[in-house]
């Protein structure tokens, strides 16, 4: 064959050459081109950074201002994202769910659908996307483009930067500190910000622990749980203040699973992958605000938004279905409910919040809702809701609370549903980036299995010591 | 619903069980796992490396000395022995045992497999140097010479391992070292690390601990039977005789001595100007082409451009860009202070 | 370099750019298929823009585009095809998006190859630069970043510099336009055979390396005379890369 030929003479030559073929061979080309380089270029200032460039890096990387600065500017935008979310959400709950479903509805009656159908169709594929829609968009469409603008600027690998000390504590790469930050954006979207991570093994830690930084979708359900039952311990002057403690402890403690488990990860399963750390600090640039805000919306905020709405339609059927398709007496829901509610309470949960999970891995956006909508049904209460399969919120956190009360739930359900929303398998949207990314069936299981065995675990444990204290 | 406190006990129980079930190596799983495997092949390979090993250190072996040396029964020793005498692999001369040529040669095969999978780990994984030598222990048994040779291709046909041991050919050739260990030379030599055993694993670990380089020079300054005091790429290092003795210098002539003056890059200090001499032969695979395609060549000027908060990273700049990297690599670059 | 034509039209590039018709995602039946490499952060997105008139991703960030963006415009009534490639520091190495960018340019056979530096540190762009035209000799530079270059007071004779590297250099300022109709005018010019190029060799390497790579390029050629790259696939043969070794048992790199 002629091409064994080639390749035996080609190894032939290489035992002869010995190693440093590589360096050689580089060392050559940036010999090269340096004499190139040195006919053409004329360098006349002070070439060595721009002033400016150099004096702000100081600043941003200094011992003293290097963090502030740092944890200010992420509070900012976080600040900035759930604040700013408020308004927009409630307009687009207002319209989506409040104006176009009934109209929907009455339409649906007009041309004579069946009830099932519209049903189906209406209270749950449509319910579904509206709720996803209306929680997700607005923070989203805040946080991406606040993001994108600091990326842009140059800042983002100064963060990497400053920060690579501590991730390398527990083998991971600084620029983890970037995905991380962007997974308290969309846990889908920080996967993909892992592609910056060079380095195999720590990019795979990257995206492994992605899902232990709270997402957009899931900072609705812990700062309303918070409000109606860990407020309520205190004073109301004080109910403000201890929820929002709440809520942060709950953010800092999925930073602290990042760490463990990226440490157990370097150690274990992902010891022998290729690790090495580089990282290129590039010029600020001042961004162009609006062409950033355009493209960041169209690429992040919109191709997310768009994944999520095509896994929260089915979701929104299931939920629907299992409501109104009946086994005798009673209907798959509430068959399924009976059934995990002994293991629900061993973890100091229920059996319509396991349920809810399930039906809800499309997206943490409707998983509140669904827990209202089944609580009421398996509890058969009465008077509100609008029936078996139609998601629905509340306006009043009080009446809310009520509900939820009324279902059952106590302080530790409260507490142990903050856990669990924070340590549960990703996201069906995060699960299949994890799998376009790292194209491994081994890799997403695990990314999809780990979490919410720590969460089972940490519950479990949680209830019990609860139990016996109180 | 049940107790919280039996539930506690039983989830206790139920983690240590699996703790002990499969615990890294020692636990149950791992050893029913081990124990299966085709032990007499491997208690024969190891004690033809043990015999190759002695011959090439000019020592001998007799029975007694490979029942202490490994960690299997003595009487399945006795009777493997008795199986490689039958194979003729080895012979008795005067109750010393002797590797024939064919023991010689199957000998050679397992160290050729055992040494380019450490080349393999230390350019191909991401497998810290303390691991190498373990899993390569098991990898030996493993490989046929047809996977030796695929592998070996892969790699370039390497010579010599990641401790400077030459790796024996197909043929069953052995390239000589021509060094001798440190403690044989006397104060004033300057020489070159060209091997670090990595058998046994406690000197090892204590002279990984001291960060010495293959391929590093060395300045001998004090020699005696109780330290050994030598400087190499701007630091001191002193070491217990029996640590030295480990480590295999090549002494260089006057004419082969590069500069006095080399410091590695982690050493360098804000506003000191440098040259990059190199890359230490410790810096493989990967990260090694990385740093190289990121400009780190041979005489690219550098200097310190920014330190972060906790002072590891640092950023380069190297060829008009701030190029950020961990100590521990800046420690493989060498440079020669302006 | 040579021009086998010279340009009727000179001073008229401004001519020309009304010539330019941004097709977006639109890339059926193209006559050429232009990539665009070069390190990271020097602006190749930003180009890929200008020309398709689409809205990659641009982030001042080394390592964005990981997989690789087409689009498509229109010039001088033929339609080109634009590919965005992944910014990379080199080709030697074996990193994901490295090898995305090594593959397109090695079997993805681009009629042009836009090499986009950052003109304020040319010197390190080189090295990509160096490399790529070991692999094609259809390219051009693309010397972008001008402006930020003018701030730094670098000034780059590009008349020198195309004749050393022996292919046209085109100093652009891709973020506010500048340059980008001299630019497809010269890829369109190198795209028709107007202009051919006779790119660079890498010299300084030392005698041995250089007699092995000879060696076994006079060997490839004489298996495969019709190999257009066999001193690149020698070079990589000799530095063991398993992806061009397996190209070479498949056969696939001489799919001409
Ligand atoms: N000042 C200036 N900035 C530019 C120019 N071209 C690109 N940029 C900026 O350089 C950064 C990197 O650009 P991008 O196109 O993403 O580079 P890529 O990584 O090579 O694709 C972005 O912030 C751009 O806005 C230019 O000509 N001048
Ligand atoms: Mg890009």
């Amino acid at each position: 064959m002629k091409t064994n030929k080639i390749l035996n003479i080609s190894n032939d030559l290489r035992w002869q050459i010995g190693e440093g073929f590589h360096d050689k061979l580089t060392e050559g080309i940036y010999s090269d081109a340096a004499t190139i380089a040195q006919n053409s270029v004329q360098k006349k200032g002070d070439a060595k950074r721009f002033r400016f460039d150099r004096s702000l890096d100081k600043i941003v990387t200094s011992k003293v201002w290097g963090f502030p600065i740092m944890i200010l500017i992420l509070s900012v935008v976080l600040w900035l994202t759930i604040i700013g979310a408020n308004y927009p959400s409630g307009l687009l709950s207002d319209l989506l769910i409040g104006n176009i479903y009934p109209w929907l509805k009455t339409i649906g009656e007009s041309i004579g659908f069946p009830w099932w159908l519209s049903g189906f169709l209406f209270d749950g594929v449509y319910l579904a996307l509206a709720w996803v829609i209306a929680v997700m968009l607005p923070p989203m469409a805040i946080f991406f483009p606040l993001f994108t603008l600091l990326e842009d600027f140059g800042y983002l690998p100064r963060v990497a930067f400053n920060l690579d000390h501590l991730f390398k504590k527990s083998g991971a790469h600084g620029k983890q500190a970037l995905t991380m930050s962007m997974g308290f954006g969309c846990n889908a979207a920080g996967v993909i910000a892992t592609r910056i991570i060079d380095s195999p093994r720590e990019r795979l830690i990257a995206i492994i622990t992605n899902n232990f930084s709270l997402c957009n979708g899931r900072w609705p359900t812990q700062i309303l749980i918070a409000s109606i039952f860990i407020g309520a311990l205190v004073p109301e002057n004080f109910a403000g203040a201890i929820s929002t403690f709440a809520v942060i402890s709950i953010a800092l403690l999925g930073i602290f699973f990042t760490f463990m488990v990226s440490l157990f990860l370097s150690k274990t399963m992902l010891k022998g992958e290729v690790s090495s750390f580089t990282l290129e600090l590039p010029p600020y640039r001042p961004p162009r605000f609006w062409k950033t805000i355009y493209t960041s919306l169209i690429d992040r905020t919109l191709i997310v938004l768009w994944r999520a709405c095509v896994f929260a339609a089915p979701a929104g059927a299931v939920i629907w279905l299992i409501s109104n398709v009946f086994i005798g007496d009673s209907n798959i829901a509430n068959w399924m409910i009976i059934h995990l509610d002994g293991f629900g309470i061993l973890l100091g949960l229920n059996g319509v919040i396991l349920l809810a999970y399930i039906v809800a891995i499309p997206a943490n956006e409707i998983v509140i809702p669904t827990i209202l909508m089944l609580t009421v049904m398996s509890a058969s209460i009465t008077g509100v809701g609008s029936g078996n399969g139609v998601m629905f919120e509340l306006d009043s956190i009080n009446a809310t609370g009520e509900i939820l009360k009324a279902g059952g739930w106590t302080l530790l359900t409260a507490i142990n549903l903050m856990l669990f929303s924070l340590l549960h398998n990703p996201c069906s949207t995060t699960i299949y980036t994890i799998y376009k990314e790292t194209k491994s069936v081994k890799w997403t299981t695990v990314a999809s299995i780990l979490p919410i065995i720590l969460g089972f675990i940490v519950c479990f444990i949680v209830a019990q010591v609860w139990r016996i204290l109180m | 619903m049940t107790n919280p406190v039996t539930s506690l006990i039983v989830f206790g129980i139920v983690v240590v069980l699996l703790f002990l079930l499969f615990y890294p190596k020692s636990g149950f799983y791992w050893r029913i796992k081990t124990s299966f495997k085709n032990d007499t092949k491997i208690l024969i390979e190891d004690i033809l490396k043990k015999l190759y090993h002695a011959e090439d250190n000019g020592n001998t072996l007799n029975s007694n000395d490979i029942i202490n040396s490994l960690n299997s029964s003595p009487k399945k020793i006795l009777e493997t022995i008795a199986e490689m005498e039958n194979k003729e692999l080895i012979s008795f001369e005067n109750g010393d045992i002797k590797l024939n040529d064919l023991g010689m040669d199957y000998a050679l095969r397992v160290i050729r497999v055992h040494r380019l999978w450490e080349k393999y780990l230390s350019e191909k994984t991401g497998f810290d140097k303390k691991d190498w030598h373990e899993i390569a222990e098991k990898m030996e048994h493993k490989l046929d010479s047809l996977q030796a040779k695929e592998l070996a291709i892969n790699l370039g046909n390497p010579r010599f391992d990641p401790h400077g041991d030459p790796i024996p050919t197909e043929t069953g050739e052995v390239e000589p070292i021509n060094g001798k260990p440190l403690p044989t030379f006397s104060e004033g030599t300057i020489g070159r690390i060209i091997h670090i055993e990595d058998e046994p694993e406690i000197i090892y670990k204590q002279i990984l601990a001291e960060d010495l380089h293959i391929g590093s020079h060395i300045h001998i300054i004090e020699n005696n039977e109780k330290r050994i005091i030598f400087h190499s790429e701007g630091e001191e290092f002193i070491l217990a005789p029996i640590v030295a003795n480990n480590i295999t210098i090549f002494e260089l002539q006057k004419e082969e001595i590069s500069e006095e003056n080399t410091f590695r890059l982690s050493k360098l200090k804000k506003n000191e100007h440098a040259k990059i001499i190199g890359i230490s032969g410790e810096c493989r695979g990967e990260i090694r082409r990385r740093l190289l395609d990121l400009g780190f060549v041979i005489n690219t000027k550098i200097e310190v451009d920014l330190t972060s908060p906790m002072n590891n990273p640092r950023a380069y700049l190297v060829r008009d860009t701030s190029i950020a990297i961990r100590n521990e690599q800046a420690k493989f670059i060498l440079i020669e202070k302006k | 370099m040579q021009k086998v034509t010279n340009s009727a039209c000179e001073g008229c590039e401004l001519n020309q750019a009304s010539n330019l018709k941004k097709l977006g995602v639109n890339i059926e039946d193209n006559n050429y298929v232009v990539a665009l490499a070069g390190n990271p952060n020097t602006g190749k997105s930003t180009v890929f823009n200008a020309l398709t008139g689409l809205k990659q991703h641009t982030g001042n960030w080394p390592g964005k585009t990981v997989t690789r963006a087409e689009g498509g415009y229109r010039y001088n009534e033929k339609k080109y095809k634009l590919v965005d490639l992944p910014g990379t520091y080199s080709l030697l190495s074996t990193s994901q998006d490295e090898e995305v960018a090594r593959n397109f340019i090695l079997f993805g056979k681009p009629d042009v190859t836009i090499i986009v530096v950052d003109a304020s540190r040319l010197e390190r762009n080189l090295n990509l630069v160096l490399q790529i035209l070991e692999i094609t000799d259809k390219a051009v530079l693309c010397l972008n970043l001008m402006d930020e270059a003018k701030r730094l007071e670098i000034e780059i004779d590009d008349r020198t510099l195309a004749r050393d590297l022996g292919i046209p250099v085109v100093p652009t300022s891709a973020r506010s336009k500048e340059g980008i109709p001299e630019l497809l005018k010269i890829v369109h010019q190198v795209a028709t055979g107007e202009i051919k190029c006779k790119p660079h060799r890498i010299k300084n390497v030392p005698k041995n390396i250089n007699n092995a790579i000879e060696k076994l390029r006079l060997e490839i050629e004489k298996e495969y005379p019709n190999v257009p790259n066999s001193r690149w696939i020698a070079l990589r043969l000799l530095d063991g890369d398993e992806r061009i070794i397996e190209a070479v048992k498949t056969g696939e790199f001489i799919t001409e």
